[in-house]
């Protein structure tokens, strides 16, 4: 047999894995243990060797909680600012960069190719009213207005003609969108023209407005006094 | 000439608010799990630095992280796990640092900076070694024995814990137990 053969020095291996594992001895280390007390005596030792491993790593482990951790770490998530979900996830935001490089050796090849070295010169040239424009306030490149629309999407807005853009931002009170959308579209329709709205009207003339001065009734003054209830009616014949 | 652009402020008022609200509920939903996890996340850094003020530190940390980073976290059962993940590399982290500083500081200073912690007291000769051993186990070792120590964990929440299979993490145990049974076994008394 076997396990006849096996000395204690062979069964050492198995004893202190049975101790680390903290399992039941397998049936041949059992029926060992129960004829060797030599065996049984070390096996018994290891054992406890582990539970003292075992006792010391719980008591680092187990820790207890500063009574200050939790105030603190309060403290400093409200130093922090709220954490806000993306709404650009991170893969569109890289494809949009990418996408931003890509146009821009685009047009950069394109002008070297195309329209030469200087593009401004040439606007320039085509045109030369702007060239009055001095070169300090004059935009690098005037937004056309699909550009201007697509920069801002929610806002509607009235372009007159014209190659100057001066805009002006309108808050709507509240309740008269319709009005100023009906407004709006009469001005498109070409119903309303944008002068009638910013010119004085030629038939009406200004009418100064009369201000008449605001009628107080004189007040009459008494000094306060403080009266019993016994001493009032004397005090109001005396005052009379 | 003139362009009419027209805001809307309404909008943005609302936008504002509807905002307002679900940071607050974020907020809200961070405090139960700060409450419920916030010891845990001290007790693996105290278990890796075994220093009071940088276990805490570690951990403020990692509770900020997880805060910076909440609303990514798509599944939020998993947020203990997630936790004890960011908060045991911050320490083994921390720890490495300590180690190349303590490396380039003189002698003297290492014990006076032992001498003044308050954990002096709690460690005994046993417990001494038993931390240099800790230091010298692998980091995946480490981490399952310290959560299979810690609040009575059993190996199943541990496995959870760690997204692992049981048979992983018994296996983790068992050599790391071995591993600090080898190292003190010349201090065993």
């Amino acid at each position: 047999m076997p396990s006849k053969m096996k000395t204690c020095e062979d069964y050492r291996t198995a004893l202190t894995d049975a101790a680390a594992a903290a399992v039941q001895p397998s049936l041949e280390l059992r029926s060992h243990l129960d004829a060797c007390a030599s065996c049984r005596a070390a096996f018994a030792e290891e054992k406890q060797f582990f539970a003292a491993i075992n006792k010391a790593v719980r008591a680092t482990a187990d820790a207890e909680v500063p009574v200050s951790f939790f105030p603190r770490v309060r403290a400093r998530l409200n130093e922090q600012s709220v954490p806000q979900r993306s709404w650009i996830p991170a893969s569109v935001a890289f494809a949009a960069a990418a996408a931003l490089i890509v146009a821009f050796v685009f047009l950069r090849g394109h002008r070297r190719d195309g329209a030469g070295p200087n593009l401004q010169m040439n606007i320039a040239t085509r045109n030369p009213a702007r060239k009055t424009i001095p070169a300090a306030l004059a935009p690098a490149v005037v937004p056309s207005r699909t550009q201007a629309a697509k920069r801002e999407p929610n806002n509607r807005r009235l372009v007159p003609s014209g190659n100057q853009v001066e805009r002006v931002s309108v808050l709507i009170p509240a309740g008269q969108k319709r009005a100023v959308d009906t407004l709006l579209a009469g001005l498109r329709n070409g119903a309303l023209k944008a002068d009638m709205l910013v010119s004085e009207h030629p038939e009406q003339p200004s009418q100064d407005l009369e201000l008449s001065p605001l009628t107080i009734s004189p007040i009459e003054i008494k000094p306060l006094a403080i009266m019993s209830e016994e001493s009032a009616p004397e005090k109001e014949k005396t005052s009379r | 000439m003139q362009e009419l652009v027209l805001i809307q402020p309404g909008r943005a008022a609302e936008k504002e608010f509807a905002q307002e609200a679900a940071q607050a509920a974020v907020r809200r939903e961070f405090e139960e799990r700060l409450a419920e996890c916030g010891p845990l996340a001290y007790r693996v850094a105290r278990g890796v630095l075994r220093n009071s003020a940088d276990a805490e530190d570690v951990a403020q940390e990692a509770l900020l992280r997880a805060y910076r980073r909440f609303e990514r976290l798509r599944d939020r059962g998993r947020f203990r796990a997630w936790l004890v993940r960011i908060a045991f590399r911050l320490a083994i982290d921390r720890a490495r640092s300590a180690k190349r500083r303590e490396v380039r500081e003189t002698l003297w200073s290492q014990t006076a900076r032992r001498a003044s912690t308050e954990d002096l007291a709690a460690t005994s000769e046993f417990q001494e070694h038993l931390d240099r051993a800790m230091d010298e186990l692998p980091e995946k070792r480490r981490l399952v024995l310290l959560l299979a120590a810690m609040q009575g964990h059993s190996l199943e929440e541990v496995a959870e814990m760690l997204g692992l299979p049981i048979g992983t993490v018994k296996s983790r145990l068992f050599f790391a137990r071995k591993q600090l049974a080898e190292k003190l076994r010349c201090h065993r008394k």
